[in-house]
């Protein structure tokens, strides 16, 4: 992509002005993009992405400069744009180290999606659509998206550390619409994986059609959700959820030593329910969070957040572990080479604990079982949160009656934690895109089925 | 002819036989500061171009874009467009609209904008720091305050007419204050847009901010009853972002939308009326064409309760047998146009937001809500969402509320408004979306 010389060159461009330390990061993306709607072949899409952007870090500031030319003229203008930002001329300026390239990292990949003919991809997306209205005559709207992308990255940066890998990504969405007696309700279902064609033996896309059709079929018999306080099991993935919006976001650094975290100055304090074991994995095979090398360069790694619910770990990336002495622990993320790396998550769960699913159910009296949740948002400064639900039923005498619609969950990251007193052995994950600084990046979220003894359910049912 | 023009004739060449071929070309520059504690915490200064190619083969669409690719590439970046066609559907709607001359719309871009030394805009963010910890004694802190611009170029051609090119720059600040007392802390939100360093309302964005996050110290969740509900501009503005969702043509045709078979029927009480205006310069998605090149313009979609119509692009008009409304979208050449509003808004009324806090007595002020894109949907019109914001007590502001939701349907919401204030402002989220503040008659608020 970019000759390590002229990396080597640009690096020190960077640093000319007296920044501290310097990176390129550089990369080239082709991707596929294919829209099936209501059993039409709406578009197919070929996408070139390329870019570098360069980082100067002096003190605690950042400057960055970024451009979609990869020739020598246009990266050593970037860099000189970041070195400009600099105005400290000299003092403490950083040298360029010898790079020291890492293997580069190929995901292995049984069948990669470049490879594959866009016949077969299409004919993905008929299977997907078919399975989705061939589940009930209510099934008005089919949405299909299929995406895959293979990105090459250069990470290089003056302390010698050089890192290349290609990661391979796929996704098929569905989105269904269920219509009867006026009554509109919608169903979603995402699987994604960092690796080739063989997602589709895991996940087959008429299940994908399938399961989003379930959802909104379901939704249209749904009664409004009673509100106020009550026992809520969440199905399995969709704790996952709850922890990545609820804690995950309060546990990057960033949000840490802004002091806009409800978990500052907590580490090794007991919080979550003895239950409750949280972790952030960037490195599980195949997972859509995954990467070998996070975007600033760093070996992916498992962190443990909450150890048996003491809070043990935080979600570092370069700039906010060297603040507080400490390694990165490889979640620093970027959209692209348009944005600076953040800390972010990449594939975080709740492990799975050994009580049956069932039998969570068949100890709740009186609650709401919310099967699968919407996106959500948090607070971070404070840890206020709020889910919608999309797949959720009343919990009567210890079984899953009648489904309920308008719910959604309405609480406190670290109240929610502490208050979880049952997980089942059941686990399971979601894919999606986190937001987070308008920089999207692919997440998995997983758990086993979960019961939070009371939390405020919000409805329209009074 | 310019850089962008060029590549887009290049593409205009290479089409074969009696397809359609479009070319959509942009050049950006943009510059964002970030500080704290006084310091420049990161600063990006970026310049990106790219091309994106629309073909139309008897009726069927293919699309390949490229980041900024040479003239030598777009032959081939239109065969890859081309390819992609094969597999698609035809539908007759499937046409570029014919590029005529478009009237220009002065005032978009103002050179000493872009001209003005990047010293100048660092010293502008850090001021919008040093404004919002000064405004309020509970504020001591900034969780981020920002400056950014962009000068963005944009031409369009295809095989019927064109080239047409426009430009424009604009500024704008954010700043997330965060209020704290003992061990709360609230963050309150609040930003400026505008098209010269002169006009761009900082101070007032620094001071909303520090005074939305101190308001809110002390909260108490809300016991759950149904009550009238105040939305602040920001809020009822939110409210409009999934509405907006539900006006689009191409929502309306594929059966997404509530509002579809309700057109020339009343859908919102009589003080309601929605406008989008891709000319009114006070908003910032004023453009004179819109991003497939048809001439933008004024189109009533509310009319005092009744709704007269959609957001329609080439394809959704085509399929209407109407003329495009000049709402064609898309997120950068990386897309197919969809359709998006211009400036849509709520045309406001006489009262003072004070008049309307004193009208409703006992009510909710919402001044956030937040969970928008989970808990409400565009499609069956039903939300259920977080919400921050004050009790009114008497006609004025009065105790903090958290943890509260409010759930009800767009529609049920849209007829319940019993008022519209003359505040109308805009926001920079999906197109540019304007609202005053709104008193709506009854909604259930959830807490305890």
């Amino acid at each position: 992509m970019i000759d390590p010389e002229l990396v080597q060159e640009v690096l020190r461009e960077a640093l000319a002005t007296g920044g501290r330390f310097a990176e390129v990061f550089a990369e080239v993306r082709a991707s596929t993009t294919i829209r099936l709607d209501n059993g039409r072949i709406e578009e197919v899409v070929a996408g070139g992405d390329r870019g570098a952007g360069i980082r100067v870090l002096y003190g605690d500031a950042q400057a960055y400069a970024f451009t979609n030319r990869l020739d020598a003229t246009s990266l050593r203008e970037a860099a000189r744009t970041a070195a400009g930002a600099v105005r400290r001329g000299g003092a403490g300026a950083g040298a360029v180290a010898d790079l020291r390239a890492a293997p580069p990292v190929r995901h292995e990949v049984e069948r990669p999606a470049a490879e594959i003919p866009r016949e077969w991809k299409v004919a993905w997306l008929g299977e997907a659509e078919e399975a989705a209205r061939a589940l009930d005559p209510s099934v008005r709207q089919v949405l299909i998206a299929y995406t895959d992308s293979l990105q090459r990255v250069l990470i290089a940066s003056s302390d010698g550390r050089l890192a290349r890998e290609e990661r391979p990504r796929i996704r098929l969405v569905a989105q269904v619409v269920a219509v009867r007696d006026g009554v509109i309700q919608t169903g979603f279902e995402g699987p994604a994986g960092a690796t080739g064609a063989e997602l589709f033996d895991r996940r087959p896309p008429a299940e994908t059609g399938r399961l989003a059709a379930r959802v909104a079929v379901a939704m249209l018999d749904g009664r409004p959700s009673p509100a106020g306080e009550m026992p809520v099991v969440l199905g399995p993935g969709g704790g996952g959820v709850l922890f990545h919006e609820a804690c995950g976001h309060g546990l990057e650094a960033d949000h840490i030593q802004k002091d806009a975290s409800v978990f500052k100055g907590r580490q090794g304090e007991r919080l979550a329910s003895p239950l409750v074991t949280g972790v952030d994995d960037g490195s599980v095979p195949e997972a859509w969070g995954t990467n070998a090398f996070d975007d600033e360069g760093m070996p992916t790694q498992r962190t443990v957040l909450f150890d048996e619910g003491r809070l043990v770990g935080q979600l570092y990336d370069r700039l906010r572990a060297e603040h507080d002495g400490v390694p990165s622990t490889g979640n620093g993320r970027r959209q692209s080479y348009a944005h600076l790396p953040v800390p972010r998550m990449t594939n975080s769960y709740i492990l799975a604990g050994s009580t049956r699913p069932e039998d969570v159910v068949a100890s709740t009296p009186r609650g709401l079982y919310a099967r699968t949740l919407g996106g959500g948002q948090v607070n971070p400064a404070n840890g206020d949160f709020v889910f919608g639900v999309a797949e959720g039923y009343l919990i009567e005498d210890g079984r899953i009656t009648a489904p309920v619609r308008g719910a959604n969950l309405i609480g406190n990251g670290p109240a929610i934690l502490a208050a979880i007193d049952a997980v089942a052995d059941d686990f399971d994950t979601r894919d999606g895109v986190c937001g987070k600084e308008g920089q999207g990046v692919p997440v998995s979220n997983g758990s086993p089925t979960l019961r939070i003894a009371r939390m405020t359910v919000g409805g329209t049912d009074v | 002819m310019s850089d962008l023009t060029d590549l887009c004739a290049r593409a205009v060449e290479a089409a074969a036989g009696d397809e359609q071929v479009e070319a959509y070309a942009t050049a950006s520059r943009s510059l964002e500061v970030r500080v704290r504690g006084g310091e420049v915490e990161a600063l990006t200064s970026a310049e990106t171009r790219g091309l994106g190619i629309r073909v139309i083969a008897g009726g069927r669409v293919g699309y390949a874009y490229e980041a900024d690719p040479s003239p030598e590439e777009v032959p081939a970046l239109v065969a890859s467009a081309r390819e992609g066609a094969r597999f698609a559907e035809p539908d007759p709607a499937n046409e570029l609209p014919a590029l005529e001359p478009v009237e220009p719309l002065p005032g978009l871009f103002d050179p000493a904008l872009a001209a003005a030394p990047t010293e100048r805009k660092v010293a502008l963010a850090v001021d919008l720091e040093r404004a919002a910890v000064s405004a309020h004694p509970k504020v001591r802190k900034v969780e981020r305050a920002s400056y950014g611009d962009s000068a963005v170029r944009v031409a369009v051609a295809s095989t019927r007419g064109g080239p047409l090119e426009h430009e424009r720059a604009d500024c704008w600040v954010s700043v997330a204050a965060l209020a704290e007392r003992g061990d709360e802390t609230q963050a309150g939100f609040d930003f400026a847009v505008a098209r010269s360093l002169e006009s761009l309302a900082w101070e007032r964005a620094a001071g909303g901010a520090a005074e939305r996050a101190a308001r809110l110290l002390g909260g108490v969740k809300p016991a759950t009853e149904r009550l009238p509900v105040i939305l602040d501009p920001a809020a009822a503005a939110s409210f409009l972002s999934v509405l907006a969702g539900s006006l689009s043509a191409e929502a309306v045709q594929k059966g997404r939308s509530p509002l579809a078979p309700l057109v020339g029927e009343r859908v919102a009480s009589d003080l309601v009326s929605l406008v989008d205006d891709g000319r009114l310069l006070e908003g910032p998605g004023a453009a004179p064409f819109d991003d497939e090149g048809v001439a933008t313009g004024r189109t009533a979609l509310v009319e005092d309760g009744v709704l007269r119509g959609f957001l329609h692009n080439q394809t959704t008009a085509a399929r209407a047998g109407i003329r495009s409304t000049g709402n064609a979208g898309r997120n950068s050449y990386r897309t197919v146009p969809g359709v998006t509003p211009t400036n849509l808004f709520f045309a406001p009324g006489s009262e003072s937001p004070e008049a309307l806090l004193a009208r409703a007595g006992r009510a909710v002020y919402v001044q956030e809500v937040s969970g928008l894109h989970s808990g409400a949907s565009s499609v069956s019109g039903d939300f259920s969402v977080g919400a921050a914001g004050l009790r009114v007590e008497g006609g004025a502001l009065a105790e903090p509320l958290r943890e509260m939701t409010i759930a009800s349907t767009l529609l049920d919401v849209l007829k319940a408004i019993a008022g519209v204030g003359s505040d109308l402002r805009f926001f920079p989220f999906g197109g540019a979306l304007g609202a005053p503040t709104v008193l709506v008659g009854e909604m259930t608020v959830a807490g305890t």
